[in-house]
């Protein structure tokens, strides 16, 4: 039995444990391609037209698989913790899919109700079942994915730049290096160094979080606040650049709370949708990268 | 002891209700203006850019408020995970930067901050009223029974457009009703007034054997609820002749939320929802699809879906309508409101969405 992996979404910070679950309880697992410009086509063409970029290319990346594999692996993040979500897409994430692209294979889904070890254990435990494995099985391969995922380390943090930025957004704008046009590459070809949130001790995100009047209810929106604010009100940076996609409900909110709380620091806002084009991109980098320059010679 | 002026922003008829309620307590209460273009456009000058609609117009009312001499603003809290949760942050941080002092109470679900900070802000207005316990539970009685007096006549007044004998007059009930109520002083005048207009509800001459159309309105609840954010979308609709119905109410969010704990609320929604999203993902977007799924069984002829721009749980809900409409052959269309919706092209689609309709039932009303 093929299972399809789609490289989107929170693929990027969870690939260790997912692809090691499922090859130790032998199935075979297909992955669709690293995003390309056709997947992205793709994605625009089946996906209803007022979702956000990555939710587009993640409907690409299932489409591309949809044809090579008996069923699609699709999780449900109902929750990273409690009170804790993440966008609501997530939540009906399997039924946009489903709805959405025609002649689709079946559907392996389960609702993931937090990030703690028992609660993945309770999804590996429900996922499990679903491909007919024993109890004893899936614990083994629970065990080492979870012991896998731990000792990844996604995050980067250059060392020996003289300019820093901090980069700043949801996991899949960072990480996926088309969304982004390559930016970690083209900083670093500038001599600019980068620090990702898995950088920032998780003390330094909360005692930043708990001085909001309310605390934020979606795990990005709270990484992602909290990194910022510690590293510019420490001055650990030079500068911040948010990549946010377009009409991103959650951005929206932490983009104003980051502004309101580290007043004139210099934040850069790049925002990416399927039209955006490379050569602005690279411009407003190469303006703010200028400017961060003369500030610190 | 200084008197707090108080507002709360509008969302359709609740003023009704407010008024009653704070009239009931004895504090006093300023109204927003009625939402117009100013609000709205104080309001996208200051919030952020990418916001929803709901919040610009909303920002706009409090600022209205606040010129108009109010100190303290009471808005409606939720804990995610549709972005409604953190308007109060951003409201106190644009306030408090463009110099408005106004303190805004949250009243949040007491499953997110606890019953006691819940009660510790209640606490905050109730102490201004000087009525004895027993009189502020009347006056929130009483603003119960308003919400749901104005919410009857509002939905009768709405679906029956379709079927009276001389057009507009239901329209000019529910007018005379609202300008009527909202003149009342005392709640139990005000309560007393809508009861005379529910009763003549009833002597206005209907043709039943008319077969209009019927269109059911859901989506975004303070973009349905709002008619300045949809752009008086029912009244478009009433002028047309066609009967319009709607779920959600400010007295149907109040029994649904009542019953949550008991998880007996909206137990037809659910039902109707199952096949296509079985389970709660944030704002309402599971009961946009459940009621999509149930117009098509109560024989509505379409279904109309509206919800601000960006409006994250409605995507969701718009990705599986399609699946609806072509599962059931039922008509769907989605409209999507911002700031620039220009009314042109938003009545433009109305029309062509009616002309359809009508086609299908093979006879014109227009």
């Amino acid at each position: 039995m093929r299972i399809g992996v789609p490289r989107g979404l929170l693929y990027y910070k969870y690939y260790p444990f997912i692809n090691n679950f499922f090859n130790e309880l032998g199935e075979e697992i297909v992955i669709s391609q690293d995003t390309n410009r056709d997947i992205l086509d793709l994605g625009v063409k089946f996906s209803v037209d007022d979702a956000c970029l990555p939710v587009k290319i993640f409907h690409g990346h299932v489409a591309s698989l949809k044809d090579k594999c008996d069923y699609v692996f699709i999780p449900r993040f109902m929750e990273t913790d409690r009170g804790q979500s993440i966008c609501p897409k997530f939540c009906g994430l399997p039924e946009m899919v489903k709805n959405s692209i025609p002649d689709m294979p079946k559907i392996i889904t389960e609702s993931i109700y937090g990030l703690s070890d028992k609660k993945l254990w309770d999804f590996s435990k429900k996922l499990g079942r679903k491909l007919n494995k024993n109890r004893k099985q899936i614990e083994r391969a629970f065990i080492d994915s979870l012991n896998i995922q731990k000792s990844f380390d996604i995050g980067k943090n250059d060392k020996n730049y003289k300019v820093k930025i901090a980069l700043v957004g949801h996991p899949y704008n960072i990480y996926d290096s088309f969304i982004n046009m390559d930016i970690v590459k083209k900083l670093n070809e500038m001599n600019i160094g980068v620090i990702t949130e898995e950088y920032v001790e998780k003390e330094d995100i909360d005692s930043e979080v708990n001085k909001l009047f309310k605390k934020p209810f979606w795990t990005f929106a709270r990484n992602s606040y909290g990194f910022a604010a510690h590293v510019g009100h420490n001055k650990e940076v030079n500068g911040i650049i948010y990549i946010s996609s377009f009409a991103c409900g959650i951005d929206s909110v932490v983009i104003e709370l980051i502004k309101d709380s580290l007043n004139d620091f210099p934040i850069l806002v790049l925002k990416v949708d399927e039209q955006t084009g490379e050569a602005g991109v690279e411009t407003r980098i190469e303006a703010f990268t200028d400017m961060l320059e003369r500030r610190c010679s | 002891m200084q008197l707090v002026k108080v507002t709360v922003p509008h969302i359709g008829n609740t003023y009704l209700a407010v008024k009653a309620l704070f009239n009931g307590l004895g504090i006093e209460y300023i109204m927003p203006e009625f939402n117009n273009k100013d609000a709205l456009e104080i309001g996208a000058k200051y919030a952020p850019e990418e916001i929803c609609l709901p919040f610009k117009i909303m920002l706009g009312n409090l600022i209205q408020s606040f010129k108009a001499g109010a100190d303290t603003a009471i808005i409606p809290g939720s804990c995610g995970p549709c972005r409604y949760g953190e308007y109060c942050e951003i409201f106190k941080n644009t306030l408090k930067k463009m110099g408005c002092d106004i303190e805004i109470i949250v009243v949040d679900q007491p499953k997110d901050i606890g019953i006691k900070e819940l009660l510790n802000r209640i606490g905050k207005i109730s102490s201004e009223s000087n009525k004895s316990r027993n009189e502020q539970l009347k006056a929130v009685y009483n603003a119960y029974k308003v919400t749901k007096l104005i919410d009857y006549i509002e939905g009768k007044s709405r679906y029956l457009a379709g079927y009276e004998l001389e057009k507009g007059q239901f329209k000019k009930l529910l007018y005379d009703c609202k300008r009527d109520a909202l003149a009342c002083e005392k709640p139990l005048k005000m309560i007393e007034v809508l009861k005379k207009y529910k009763r003549s509800l009833k002597s206005i001459k209907i043709d039943k054997n008319r077969n209009p159309i019927t269109i059911s309105i859901i989506g975004e609840i303070y973009t349905i609820l709002e008619p300045f954010s949809n752009l008086y979308v029912e009244d478009k609709l009433m002028d047309y002749g066609v009967s319009v119905k709607k779920e959600i109410s400010p007295s149907w969010w109040v029994k649904d939320a009542a019953l949550v704990p008991l998880k007996a609320n909206s137990i037809n929604i659910r039902r109707a929802s199952k096949k296509y999203l079985p389970l709660y993902i944030g704002g309402h977007a599971r009961e946009c699809i459940g009621e999509a799924v149930l117009a098509e069984k109560n024989n509505m002829d379409g279904v109309i879906q509206i919800f601000p721009l960006g409006c994250m749980p409605e995507i969701v809900a718009k990705a599986i309508l399609p699946k609806i409409s072509k599962d059931k052959d039922f008509p769907i269309m989605s409209l999507v409101v911002d700031e620039m919706t220009g009314e042109a092209g938003y009545t433009t689609r109305i029309e062509a969405f009616i002309d359809l309709l009508e086609r299908r039932k093979e006879k014109c009303i227009i």
